[in-house]
């Protein structure tokens, strides 16, 4: 029985390898496949011969290398802007959700979680013609202040969840110290609620990292255009190479994944405080 | 009264950032969906009541793009849920290297589903890509299959690919539900000889109810949402269109703003009863 388990387990593991892990290897093998051998006619899984010429081509400056990385970087700087304004509002909003009581904090509390299933298509329209009016089109801060109204209640509602975990006494006494409320803030609950801070920090960079949807429609110029964009540009446009797209996404998926493993701690551990024990 | 005021001082810039760039033009939209208004003809705007929403569900483009939408919606949250838990029963067994799976089992979780597209993109490649090298290597096909392009394997695809992205986050809500379970209950019910089908049943299944609530409403919002994968498997093609691509379509390509606008209102009707549902399960407390 104990054998039978055990045989199990390992069964489950390489499943687990395997559809994990096998997109990932695949678009690598890819993207070091010479061109005329990517979907040469055979049944042969890997390619005779490696070549990195497509690694080259995006690191070597040219056209389409440096569109890349420029996207690579609007990429990097709305997702600094973002949890930059995005953060502190969503923390000041889950300590008056969490620890204040006043007139119509549920009926608030519920308006801003419903919007979080609200589709991107039902603001974008009237947005756009906003930006256009105001000339705010192709400019990184607008865009990520749009990203911000888009986290803000998950955000708040997380980190709202994880303030009503921490008993009110340690916050008592500190005021009894002669703590201001900042103060108190500052010293007491900000310390305590690191993990699910660093987990929301997480979620917020990943997605900001993934967007398409919205730039698609409100950044188009090359001074703004995020790394996806760029990459489905790639596919679209010119002659479509299949070796360069597969190593952009391989290069892509680096800061999502290097982020994701170093934060992994956090997640579980806010998770578990702060998503359902609201 | 300064105390009466902090709280709605707090919360002044989220319902500031919220009410301008989030609620204004959800109202703004349902204004232009009761409007005659294509950008090709910018002098003939005006009230035309729900016209736009009569032709759309007159349409059979719309309903092609609905059922589309409700197959992804249903094999989605179907397989995202069952693949959640396996995962997360699969993960919350305490091995030496439990802290590797978990961290690879997220990954699919954070990549950009854009690139999600692309990578699944190769493996269902028409023409010679990984699954047709398989299939034919190993002797079922002489032929490669052309996964994309035709209606109901594209469909099959683009779900499979969105499957793949969603457990992650369905396994993490399981995992964390799963070990809010005080395993004494898990040992009373042993003693008191219980298979592991009634302690499934009994204990495991009613106690992560609220965990599941939660992970399967956002898995369906996800899967009403899909428009990066589509557009990386297929590009902007009317094949694999769900309501919210054709939604797009209409707006920005045929620039038709008041029935893309129309259009919008429908999904977000659909989007709203899930809401409804995610509030409660969000809302509720657990208790054992």
């Amino acid at each position: 029985m104990k054998y039978v388990k055990k045989a199990g387990y390992a069964v489950a593991t390489i499943l687990f390898l395997i559809f994990t892990l096998g997109p990932f290897i695949w678009t690598f093998i890819i993207s070091i496949t010479p061109d005329y051998a990517i979907f040469a006619p055979t049944s042969e899984l890997l390619p005779e011969k490696i070549i990195f010429s497509n690694y080259v081509e995006l690191f070597s400056g040219s056209r389409r290398g440096t569109t890349f990385f420029v996207g690579m970087y609007n990429s990097l700087r709305a997702v600094g802007i973002t949890l930059c304004i995005g953060i502190p509002i969503a923390m000041m909003s889950a300590y008056a959700l969490s620890r204040r009581e006043f007139k119509g904090r549920i009926v608030i509390k519920n308006l801003f979680l419903v919007t979080m299933v609200i589709p991107v298509m039902a603001t974008i329209i009237p947005l756009y013609r906003m930006f256009a009016a105001g000339k705010m089109l192709d400019n990184i801060f607008w865009l990520s202040m749009v990203y911000v109204s888009s986290y803000l209640p998950m955000a708040s509602w997380l980190i709202s969840n994880y303030f009503a975990t921490i008993p009110k006494e340690l916050e008592e006494a500190a005021m009894i110290d002669g703590c201001g409320r900042f103060a108190t803030f500052i010293r007491i609950i900000l310390p305590l609620s690191y993990p699910i801070i660093l987990s929301v920090i997480l979620i917020v960079f990943l997605n900001t990292w993934s967007q398409f949807q919205i730039p698609l429609i409100l950044a188009s110029s090359m001074e703004t255009k995020p790394m996806a964009i760029v990459v489905s540009e790639f596919m679209t446009k010119d002659s479509i190479q299949y070796g360069l797209i597969a190593a952009a996404g391989m290069i892509a998926l680096i800061p999502p994944a290097v982020t994701a493993l170093l934060f992994r701690k956090y997640l579980i551990s806010g998770m578990v405080k702060g998503s359902v024990k609201g | 009264m300064k105390k009466k005021i902090l709280p709605y001082l707090l919360l002044a810039p989220m319902i500031l950032i919220m009410g301008v760039l989030v609620f204004y033009p959800i109202i703004a939209t349902f204004s232009y969906s009761l409007k005659k208004w294509k950008l090709t003809a910018p002098g003939d705007i005006h009230f035309i009541g729900v016209k736009n929403y009569y032709d759309i569900v007159q349409s059979d483009s719309f309903w092609y793009s609905l059922q589309n939408t409700i197959f992804i919606l249903v094999f989605v949250v179907i397989f995202t849920t069952i693949f959640g838990y396996l995962v997360a029963s699969f993960l919350n067994v305490n091995v030496k290297w439990s802290g590797v799976l978990l961290a690879l089992a997220i990954l699919p979780w954070a990549l950009p589903p854009f690139v999600n597209g692309i990578l699944w993109k190769f493996v269902f490649f028409s023409g010679y890509g990984f699954l047709n090298k398989l299939l034919i290597g190993l002797g079922f096909i002489s032929k490669p299959i052309e996964f994309l392009s035709s209606r109901w394997t594209l469909l099959l695809v683009i779900s499979i690919v969105v499957v793949w992205r969603s457990t992650p986050f369905m396994a993490l809500v399981c995992l964390a539900g799963r070990q809010s379970i005080p395993e004494s209950l898990f040992e009373a019910a042993k003693i008191d000889g219980g298979t592991s089908g009634m302690v499934f049943r009994h204990i495991t299944l009613p106690l992560m109810k609220p965990f599941l609530a939660v992970g399967i409403t956002s898995t369906s919002v996800t899967a009403i949402n899909v428009f990066d994968e589509i557009v990386a498997l297929s590009g902007y093609s009317d094949l694999g269109k769900n309501i919210l691509m054709e939604s797009y379509l209409t707006t920005f390509t045929f620039l038709n703003f008041g029935k893309g606008s129309a259009m919008t209102y429908i999904v977000m009707f659909f989007a709203l009863i899930l809401g409804i549902f995610y509030l409660r399960s969000l809302n509720k407390e657990v208790e054992y």
